[in-house]
């Protein structure tokens, strides 16, 4: 098997360049050029940032360094030494590593036999060295303080654990350059704090870190250097603490970006919507929603916080009607609408921006036009007799794309071709302009960019002060606690806690309700009702 | 037309000239192989059937029926149905055709309207069969109407011999269609089927593209869990789109029966629904392009007529070669790296006209 030693990377070349990319243009074959002429070059023993927006060709260049992806032009040197990179297993072998944002474990195996997955230790030259495993597991994991069990199975740790594991991997293979994909997207603040705690560790130890993410404070927290990629091209290396939050951002976008919303005190008045004992069981059998209770007022954000996996998702898919639950009431305007159809939810004015944007909530395949009318084609305006009115869809769409400002060649441009936040602004176009009384908005921020962010929170907030509800699901903490007026915390499937007011509401305090450490009394939950 | 559809039709044009070309390399390389005279093999398969005008307009008769399965195909494709069973309701279709024409007395013009209009609806009642089996309790219908093709066959098959055969006759057939319900001809034994054809091809298209029925369908096709997400009713868009494909393909039928026979005689599937399938792969399930791929279909097997009939090579010469250009459509891949560099040749002028337009703004 291949361990630390045997990659015959030495890690004294301090300040020289461990990695270098040059020149790297890759176009991919829907025609999108990712990455043009970039370069990319990073420290041995650093943490370097890699910032852009969704779409800027970040993990393009990432796959690339990982052999995933063959770029027409560039170069790439490691360690001084000219590579070509045909797959993973030629960057492994050059002691690159990747933990990917979406993990690459087998949740049945245990956290020992997914970390010597394919170079597992062998007994007799032919049996699994279960023991061997173990003990390998274990030397790593004291050796670099990256506690875990492993014996545990995946499925039963929490998401921080797996991260370790899928960290220890990478170690295990040898890595010496260590890229991580927005590590921070699934932990809490408490497990964002253990990581860099951890990263600075492994920078001591002699580790080059390349850190991808969009989180400012994050950035200027823990890197040494960034580089910035804007539309494929690279903006510049610069030196973190020289440079201020607001010129990452311009760097990123283009122009300053105000990244705080303004936002007046909400004026919430009847309650819109109204959920009452809600139990649901998914079908692994798993009850995943425990007397859930609330109410979301006309006027207002509610937001809902929590780690992810505490039953948010679930709660959303019963809501819109995508699982029927076991028990409870979900009454729309006093219309019980359990068992309905989305057709159904929809003519009563709920809207919704479901969290997986490529399968619920855009068609890739479809264009622009054809993804903002699906819910409304069969409106009479749209249509004369049996045919489309495509005078009048015309105008929809070019007012849409306009006002939402999506930025595409077309109207009739395929939606899989456009960048991350321009398919987002494609499926909040659609469902801010039909008129909603209630908008349940799933993670709307998700992995797009800066301005697309911005601009679809500016608009929340204009929506709610108009007197439409709000449910706002995020696991953005910093976004449910300025976004929404009164929060709602899911730990285990039930609520937690309930905050009224959020604005006297810190970190520390969420952290210990979303980790289930504490529990607010019954009364206070239940003022969650409005009754 | 945007300039990124321009490239994606030319390589299509492109890569189906190539499937072709080497579909009837790999027929030549049979041909070289079993013929004493291959070289007028080829030349009755490929050139023969536009010799001359009776030749070409024989093409157009072969096409009719693949006009109507091409398009039910496209339909069903279309909403990502892997329905099969346009195979038995052309067959059925034509049987119900063929009743009217015989037991039924109508005025001329009406009498073949009313026999073909009874045969699509009964299709189109047929495929409610699979749907329903489908959208109720989730019996695919890949499978479903693979079975329904047969069970179509031998019903039809009791019927013909123990209810409707013309006991007169030496072989299984009914009686004679009444004059009043025969199709009249356009031209040699090309009947105006072949118009109703045309416009049935841009009535589909209109409604594939053009209505909200249509829109659906293909909103189901490319995204399923979208569409349900957005308000629409997938189930009732499935069973729409195999209803309409069934009706289309019983059209066929019994514009087939009622233009090329004088009584239904067959036993077997006639194979114009697998064709179907064949052309619709080819057209990429756009309507529009039905008429051409029906065209080289049906130009094929007039050449492969030919050289059965003057050569020693056999009729079933076109069943290899269209295998090998059905299998070289389907694969995706097929010059994946010519289309790549089409693509980087492309943006890679847009590039370099993006930095123009900056360095003139400078």
């Amino acid at each position: 098997m291949r361990t630390a030693e045997r990659t015959g990377l030495t890690l004294d070349i301090k300040d020289k360049n461990v990695v270098e990319m040059r020149g790297i243009t890759m176009i991919y074959p829907n025609g999108i050029a990712a990455n043009q002429m970039v370069d990319f070059s990073v420290k041995a023993g650093e943490i370097h940032a890699l910032m852009g927006e969704n779409g800027a060709g970040k993990s393009t260049l990432m796959k690339i360094l990982m052999g995933m992806e063959r770029p027409q032009e560039g170069e790439i040197f490691i360690g001084g030494e000219k590579v070509s990179l045909n797959s993973a297993h030629d960057a492994i072998a050059k002691g690159i590593g990747m933990v990917h944002q979406h993990f690459m474990l087998v949740p049945s195996l245990t956290v020992a036999e997914n970390i010597v997955l394919g170079i597992e230790p062998k007994r007799g030259g032919f049996f699994f060295d279960e023991k061997g495993a173990v003990e390998l597991t274990r030397q790593f994991s004291e050796r670099y303080s990256l506690f875990v069990d492993p014996d545990a199975k995946i499925a039963d740790i929490p998401v921080g654990m797996k991260q370790k594991v899928e960290i220890l991997k990478a170690l295990v293979r040898g890595a010496k350059i260590l890229i991580l994909d927005e590590p921070t997207a699934v932990l809490t603040a408490r497990e964002t704090d253990e990581l860099f705690r951890q990263l600075t560790l492994l920078k001591e130890q002699g580790f080059t870190v390349i850190f991808i993410s969009h989180k400012l404070a994050e950035i200027k927290q823990i890197t040494d250097r960034m580089t910035i990629l804007r539309s494929g091209k690279s903006m510049g290396v610069h030196v973190t603490k020289d440079t201020s939050e607001q010129e990452i951002s311009r760097l990123m976008v283009g122009r300053d970006v105000v990244l705080t919303v303004e936002k007046t005190q909400a004026r919430p008045t009847a309650p819109v919507l109204k959920v009452r004992g809600l139990n649901y069981t998914n079908i692994w059998g798993k009850q995943v929603l425990k007397n859930v209770s609330f109410s979301v007022r006309r006027g207002e954000i509610l937001g809902i916080a929590g780690v992810e996996g505490n039953g948010q998702s679930d709660l959303v898919k019963v809501l819109f009607n995508f699982e029927i639950p076991d028990s409870g009431s979900v009454k729309f305007e006093d219309i019980e609408t359990i068992g309905k159809s989305q057709a159904a939810l929809r003519r009563l004015g709920v809207s919704y921006i479901p969290e997986d944007r490529m399968v619920y909530g855009a068609s890739g395949m479809a264009n622009i036009e054809e993804n903002l009318i699906s819910d409304r084609f069969t409106h009479r305006r749209f249509n004369t007799g049996p045919f489309f009115n495509t005078t009048a869809i015309r105008e929809e769409c070019n007012r849409l794309i306009g006002e939402f400002r999506v930025l595409a060649r077309s109207r009739k441009q395929r939606v899989k071709m456009l960048s991350g936040g321009n398919i987002q602004k494609v499926v909040v176009a659609r469902e801010f302009s039909s008129d909603p009384t209630l908008i349940i908005a799933e993670q709307p921020t998700r992995g797009i960019d800066v301005g697309a962010t911005e601009f679809i929170r500016k608009k929340m907030v204009e929506l709610s002060s108009e007197g439409k509800g709000i449910l706002l699901v995020s696991a953005d903490l910093a976004e449910v606690m300025e976004f929404a007026d009164s929060l709602i915390v899911l730990y285990g499937g039930e609520i937690v806690a309930y905050f009224e007011d959020t604005s006297s509401l810190t970190d520390l305090e969420m952290g210990e309700y979303m980790l289930g450490l504490k529990k607010q009394s019954e009364d206070e939950i239940r003022g969650a009702v409005h009754e | 037309m945007n300039s990124d559809r321009m490239l994606e039709l030319k390589f299509s044009l492109l890569r189906g000239a190539v499937a072709i070309l080497i579909s009837i390399g790999v027929a030549a390389i049979f041909i070289f192989t079993v013929s004493e005279t291959p070289w007028d093999a080829l030349y009755q398969l490929i050139i023969s059937p536009f010799g001359n005008t009776r030749q070409m307009w024989n093409i157009l008769e072969r096409m009719i029926p693949l006009l109507f399965t091409g398009l039910a195909v496209c339909v069903m494709f279309s909403a990502k149905q892997f329905n099969l069973a346009a195979e038995g309701c052309v067959m059925l279709g034509a049987f119900v055709s063929a009743l009217i024409a015989i037991y039924v007395s109508m005025p001329m013009g009406i009498h073949p309207v009313v026999a073909i209009l009874a045969g699509a609806i009964v299709c189109g009642l047929v495929m409610l069969i699979p749907s329903l089996l489908q959208t109720k309790f989730g019996a695919s219908v890949l499978v479903s109407t693979l079975m329904l093709n047969f069970i179509i066959q031998f019903v039809i098959q009791y019927f013909l011999v123990h209810v409707f055969a013309d006991r007169t006759q030496g072989a299984l057939m009914t009686e004679r269609f009444q004059p009043t319900a025969i199709i009249p001809f356009i031209r040699f034994e090309t009947n105006w089927g072949l118009a109703v054809g045309l416009v049935m091809v841009v009535l589909v298209s209109l409604f594939l593209y053009r209505t909200r029925w249509g829109y659906a369908i293909r909103m189901v096709g490319l995204n399923k869990e979208f569409s349900a997400y957005s308000g629409m009713k997938v189930a009732g868009v499935i069973i729409l789109c195999q209803v309409i494909g069934g009706l289309l393909a019983g059209m066929g039928g019994g514009i087939e029966m009622l233009g090329y026979f004088d009584r239904f005689r067959w036993r077997l599937l006639p194979g114009y629904g697998w064709n179907g399938i064949t052309i619709a792969i080819l057209a990429k399930n756009n309507p529009i392009l039905v008429p051409f791929a029906a065209f080289f279909l049906a130009y094929l097997s007039r050449g492969s007529m030919n050289m059965a009939i003057r050569t020693d090579m056999p009729f079933e010469m076109l069943e290899i070669i269209q295998a090998a250009i059905f299998l070289f459509f389907a694969a995706e891949h097929l010059m994946a790296k010519t289309r790549q560099k089409m693509v980087v040749k492309k943006a890679k002028q847009e590039m370099q006209s993006a930095a123009k337009g900056v360095d003139e703004t400078c």
